[in-house]
């Protein structure tokens, strides 16, 4: 390449000079003589200044405030959508070939041919169950195409518990209280202990939250004895429980006739159904807890005596009795705490569940309690672990002489049946996993090496934790 | 609306929050008289019985409250200063009673300790 300078006089080349000069220089005449001074000098820029970084003279406070386009929450929008029930998801695949638990396959034998398998919820039996508020808005329903559950061990032998009580014809009551971890299927087994009763013809009593009786969140009256201890009755909530009972046990409450004398409030003539006595404690909150004292005599009336009708046996679940074992929130007239078992509606239950108040036509008393983030009550603790032990005839734990007990609780759990609720077996698990196969909500194929890897990360089968391992979670 | 001790409530108050709205009855008096009631925690105003609203005035009407407890407090002060006691000029300056520090943090005193003491 030939070099720009000049060989002679090693200066750069002229050309080359002016060419780059075009590019820096300001555009002048090449040959002028005139001196460049007497130009009109080259114009100055004019100084602009730097544009700040913030834009207009004053701090926008704009850019911060709540965009109001939205109307606000009405009252109770925000719970209602929070306690609300999805049963069904209709992007959920439908499982073909699904049976529902039915009159005819409920039989020791026919259910336990079909544990490990799931069962589907009759359209009547979902209704009523939805009526006692036994589905809870926690559990996994609105990810299927219809409400099924899991039949395992422990559903037969809920169902034999309750032909045991049937054999007796009257003279037998179950009284058990249910516990184990969180997910472990408490609630659901008391669904579906609820939902066999209920095709058995049973009469269906469920509370879905103890603690809704004992946070003092529902009003509550005293009730004197002469002579007696004071009591309170809640009447708002016995208002609420009977909308529920009397929608879940239509069918049974419109044939069943008033038989005793009573005295009944508002314009009943005694040979009216029961529905009618249902209906005043709905309407009327006020006599809510009396209606509920007739109902009571009038169901448990043997069945022999009784003119309006044979009765059923009962069903009677409580979910969370834990809140029930100990002080409510609700104050006296001294404003010293009130006991849980003070209060009419819970006493109710824990008579039933002691056993010294009887069912002279049979049924069943079934509670549950979790064993993780529930209220404390030292007392129901040990006397679970006492009445396990005493159950499996080993030497149950004696109770700590330097422990301040509460004694209504020891009273109420002696003699009350347990069951600790574990996870489920290889093949339960396998049953379910499954079944959210068929329901499109697991992709892969369910191996048994994928059902291991599930039952072994969900705590032993825990089927809560399956069920969030395997459908809920997503990676 | 309804009428409590000369102040009308809405139907949608809390009942604990309207009656803490009295001068003289905070969290403490108010939990008392809503148990002698059978008031529950969360009750509001249109729950409560007629029964329940005028026990409720009844009792509120033999307790001290409002301008006849403020007369009582600033009787108890004047009381103090008539006697020339140290409490009682240390509420006349308008500084701390019980011995607290005044280099500082004494905004409190500042504002509340007067012989005519307003809240």
């Amino acid at each position: 390449m030939a070099s720009l300078a000049c060989p002679r006089c090693l200066r750069r080349s002229l050309q080359d000079l002016e060419t780059t000069a075009t590019a820096i220089r300001p555009q002048r005449a090449a040959f002028s003589t005139s001196p460049s001074l007497s130009a009109n000098p080259p114009k100055k820029k004019a100084v602009v200044a730097k544009p700040s970084t913030r834009q207009g003279s004053a701090l926008r406070l704009t850019k911060n405030t709540r965009a109001t386009n939205t109307r606000p929450p009405a009252v109770g929008e925000r719970k209602e959508l929070r306690k609300k029930v999805v049963l069904s998801n209709t992007n959920a695949l439908e499982v073909l070939g699904l049976n529902d638990l039915s009159k005819e396959n409920l039989s020791s034998d026919a259910l336990h041919a079909l544990e490990a398998k799931v069962m589907g919820f009759g359209d009547t039996s979902v209704d009523r169950l939805r009526a006692l508020k036994a589905f809870k808005p926690t559990q996994g329903w609105n990810l299927f195409r219809r409400p099924a559950s899991l039949v395992r061990k422990e559903t037969t032998h809920l169902l034999g518990d309750i032909e045991w009580v049937e054999a007796g014809q009257g003279s037998r009551t179950v009284r058990k209280v249910l516990y184990g971890e969180r997910g472990s299927g408490k609630s659901v087994l008391q669904l579906q202990a609820l939902a066999m009763a209920s095709l058995k013809g049973w009469f269906v009593i469920h509370i879905p939250e103890a603690m809704d009786l004992t946070i003092a969140h529902t009003s509550y009256q005293p009730v004197t004895t002469p002579g007696g201890p004071t009591r309170y009755a809640q009447a708002h909530f016995a208002c609420k429980l009977l909308r529920n009972i009397r929608d879940a046990n239509n069918h049974l409450l419109s044939n069943l006739r008033i038989s005793g004398e009573h005295d009944i409030p508002g314009q009943l003539k005694p040979g009216a159904s029961l529905l009618g006595l249902v209906d005043v404690g709905v309407k009327e909150p006020a006599r809510a807890w009396p209606v509920w004292q007739i109902l009571w005599e009038e169901l448990t009336l043997p069945s022999a005596q009784s003119k309006g009708g044979p009765r059923p046996p009962i069903m009677f679940t409580m979910d969370g009795i834990d809140h029930i074992m100990r002080l409510s929130a609700y104050l006296n007239a001294e404003a010293q705490p009130i006991h849980a078992h003070d209060l009419l509606l819970p006493r109710h239950f824990i008579e039933l569940l002691s056993g010294r108040e009887t069912l002279p036509n049979g049924g069943m008393v079934l509670g549950a309690v979790s064993e993780s983030n529930r209220a404390a009550s030292h007392t129901l603790d040990h006397a679970l672990a006492r009445n396990e032990a005493i159950q499996n005839e080993l030497t149950p734990p004696a109770w700590d002489p330097w422990v301040k007990y509460d004694k209504n609780v020891q009273d109420a759990m002696e003699g009350v049946g347990v069951q600790r609720l574990q996870g489920l077996s290889k093949e339960e698990a396998r049953g379910i996993m499954e079944y959210y196969a068929r329901s499109g909500l697991i992709r892969k194929a369910v191996t048994s090496g994928l059902i291991s890897e599930a039952w072994t990360l969900a705590g032993g089968g825990i089927i809560g934790e399956i069920e969030k391992g395997t459908v809920k979670a997503r990676v | 609306m309804v009428f409590i001790f000369g102040v009308n409530f809405l139907e949608g108050a809390l009942v604990n929050r309207s009656l803490r709205s009295f001068y003289g009855i905070g969290p403490k008096v108010c939990e008392g008289l809503m148990a002698r009631f059978h008031i529950h925690k969360t009750a509001r105003i249109r729950d409560l019985s007629d029964k329940q609203i005028n026990n409720m005035a009844g009792e509120l009407s033999t307790m001290t409250l409002e301008n006849d407890l403020r007369r009582q407090v600033q009787d108890n002060i004047k009381r103090l200063r008539d006697m020339g006691s140290y409490r009682g000029r240390r509420h006349a300056m308008g500084l701390p009673v019980r011995g607290q520090r005044t280099r500082t943090q004494i905004l409190t005193a500042r504002k509340l300790n007067r012989v005519e003491r307003k809240t």
